[in-house]
């Protein structure tokens, strides 16, 4: 791309690169849109937005009320230890009701009728997948402060400083040695 | 994974002054919120992690495509307008082939891997957006008609992307609320995804090996949330010019997503492996066993959806070989009994769905489908026609190639597992051809048609 058009912004390959997808893209899209061109344009556009503007707001939003509500309940909790072990089960629960709502919530009518299978207990096996991420993730964040404890309990004071402020200034954000909450939150945090 | 933290001012690596001054500059009468660059936080997004995530994608997709091309082949489409649920394909069935009947588990296969791998790329995908979000409110808008046209593909890309996935989620799940047939959706949705796909990987490739240079990957996966530090401050649009602290590393980042992934493969592959591991399939529409027998395997269409009455499959329903071509001997018409009496022969093959779901091999017993055809006066045909009692349905009949029809494994099947076929799975006569799709293995069907060759 090292000669640009000046009128364009880019390089002619450029330009030749986006044609022929616009070309194959338009030969499909004629054909995509030939029954009902005004609903599939909608889905195609609520297919570009899906993410960026519902799902990504609503999952941020999320989890940053979680953060701020402990914080504010107790702004000396390090939030870093512990967001992951609820972000990660309430995520993939999260990813699991996106992918198959349709069957958890009984909405595909034909469904029972077709395959003879009742959809009633996709629901149940969600909310126990759910469950059990949660659990798992309890226990990982319970085995991790026991870790964290022993290790520190080992160890003289100064040392035990240290080890729980694993980055060297200059080196990242968190765990700052000056924040007194950091000790608390890890040794005797929610365990 | 989140965009706001401390506040910018107890950061410790802000860009450097001059750099924030001109920045300022260039960005005077920006909108607020998520069209200034400060909106966004997350200290790990940036060109590195966009890559990772963008192979994997450009990988797992591939598969994925490529597989979807080979289901629309197994309806042999170029056969008979019949079998073309697209017919307006045009140029886009170039690579049509006649689809092969060995080994007998290659549709199973194909579809298992084109929908479970469909359903694990979904962690990925999001996370691939998630990381690419300040993209979307670039300010300004639109920079040179390069730059707007290079959006324009990322509509196709994006839109293609979330069309396809949706479509594809929302069919095997039976939820038909897309607006049209499913097969013309998916089918003209994925070449108009895909142009988007190959542009945006040409125009993205050289970018992809900067990043993925930048920061060795052992290195990377090496570093936990503590030591996770910003790419350099205006390297890239999508690294933050006042990032926040991390609160997740990048290691954890595709930890993250795989983890994801593997839940989705966890609770759904076993719908494809069948046996034991289908009730592993805790979500996927067909992770349940049915009740034990050898009728007990898994059916997607019962008689009473398709409107089948029982004087129609009874002690009167009768067979009927034909002939396609003018001047042909008269229809044979062959009872329960004739074809029992028949010849028998037993294949071992799967029922593979378009939807993904699979059985493991059943014993099919009846007559071969080639036998018939000689039956019918014609030793070498060129294709049949078969016709199902079902009063309507895209699938009420079907065409099966020369190849299908002479395969010693080609069976007009009457029993399965050493009993009689149940009404659901197509009793009085069955349709089983090996490595076919589930819907071209015809159910309770009333006719064979054969065609000579020309």
């Amino acid at each position: 791309m090292r000669r640009q058009l000046r009128w364009y912004g880019a390089s002619p390959l450029h330009l030749l690169a986006l044609l022929a997808c616009f070309g194959l893209a338009g030969y499909a899209a004629a054909r995509l849109v030939s029954s009902r061109p005004l609903a599939v344009a909608a889905w195609f556009i609520g297919a570009v937005v899906g993410h960026d503007l519902l799902l990504m707001p609503l999952y941020s939003l999320a989890d940053r009320s979680v953060m701020a509500a402990i914080r504010h309940r107790d702004p000396q909790l390090p939030v870093t230890p512990w967001i992951n072990y609820v972000r990660v089960p309430a995520a993939l629960s999260g990813l699991l009701l996106v992918v198959w709502f349709p069957l958890i919530l009984r909405l595909p009518s034909p469904y029972q009728a077709s395959t003879t299978l009742s959809a009633d207990p996709y629901v149940w096996h969600w909310l126990a997948v759910t469950g059990a991420l949660f659990l798992l993730s309890a226990v990982a964040f319970a085995l991790r402060l026991r870790g964290r404890s022993r290790t520190a309990r080992l160890r003289p004071r100064s040392a035990r400083r240290r080890a729980l402020t694993p980055n060297p200034p200059g080196r990242g954000y968190e765990y700052q040695p000056d924040r007194p909450g950091h000790r608390r939150g890890l040794e005797g945090g929610p365990s | 994974m989140k965009d706001d933290e401390r506040p910018a001012a107890t950061r410790r690596s802000s860009p450097p002054p001059p750099r924030e001054g001109r920045r300022k500059r260039r960005h005077r009468g920006k909108p607020p919120g998520p069209f200034g660059p400060s909106f966004w936080r997350s200290p790990i997004r940036g060109p590195w992690l966009t890559s990772v995530l963008g192979l994997i994608l450009l990988a797992g997709v591939s598969v994925v495509f490529v597989t979807g091309l080979l289901s629309y082949a197994a309806y042999n489409p170029g056969l008979s307008r019949i079998n073309d649920q697209t017919h307006g394909k045009g140029l886009l069935g170039f690579y049509l082939f006649s689809w092969p009947t060995h080994p007998v588990w290659l549709y199973r296969l194909n579809q298992g891997l084109h929908v479970t791998l469909g359903l694990v790329l979904i962690p990925v995908l999001l996370a691939k957006l998630w990381s690419v979000l300040p993209k979307l409110f670039e300010w300004p808008p639109l920079r040179s008609p390069a730059h707007a046209l290079e959006r324009l593909s990322l509509l196709l890309l994006v839109g293609g992307a979330g069309f396809e996935f949706a479509t594809g989620i929302l069919n095997i799940q039976q939820w038909y609320k897309f607006p049209g047939s499913f097969y013309t959706l998916h089918f003209y949705g994925a070449w108009v995804f895909v142009a988007g796909l190959v542009v945006h990987t040409g125009l993205k490739g050289r970018t992809v090996i900067r990043a993925l240079r930048s920061r060795g990957l052992v290195r990377e996966l090496r570093t936990d949330t503590a030591h996770t530090e910003p790419e350099p401050p205006g390297s890239s649009d999508l690294v933050s010019p006042v990032p926040g602290a991390p609160t997740i590393s990048r290691r954890g980042a595709l930890a993250f997503a795989g983890a994801g992934s593997l839940l989705l493969l966890a609770t759904s592959a076993g719908q494809s492996l069948g046996g034991p591991l289908r009730r592993t399939a805790l979500l996927a529409p067909h992770g349940q066993d049915l009740a034990d027998g050898p009728n007990g395997f898994q059916i997607n269409q019962t008689a009473a959806e398709v409107g089948i009455r029982a004087e129609q499959t009874g002690a009167s329903w009768r067979l009927t070989l034909g002939d396609a071509g003018p001047g042909g001997p008269a229809p044979v018409r062959l009872s329960r009994a004739d074809l029992l009496a028949m010849e028998q022969h037993t294949a071992h093959l799967p029922i593979a769905c378009v939807e993904g779901w699979s059985t493991d091999n059943q014993a099919w017993t009846g007559v071969r489908l080639r036998d018939l055809a000689r039956l019918a006066g014609i030793s070498d045909p060129a294709s049949v026609l078969v016709d199902s009692l079902e009063a309507g349905g895209a699938f009420r009949h079907a065409v099966l190639s020369a190849g299908q029809l002479i395969d010693p494994d080609s069976l007009l099947a009457l029993r399965v597992n050493g009993a009689d076929l149940s009404l659901d799975h197509g009793y009085p006569a069955r349709v089983i051809v090996p490595a076919n799709p589930g819907v071209h293995n015809t159910k309770w069907v009333a006719s064979l048609t054969f065609a000579r060759r020309a």
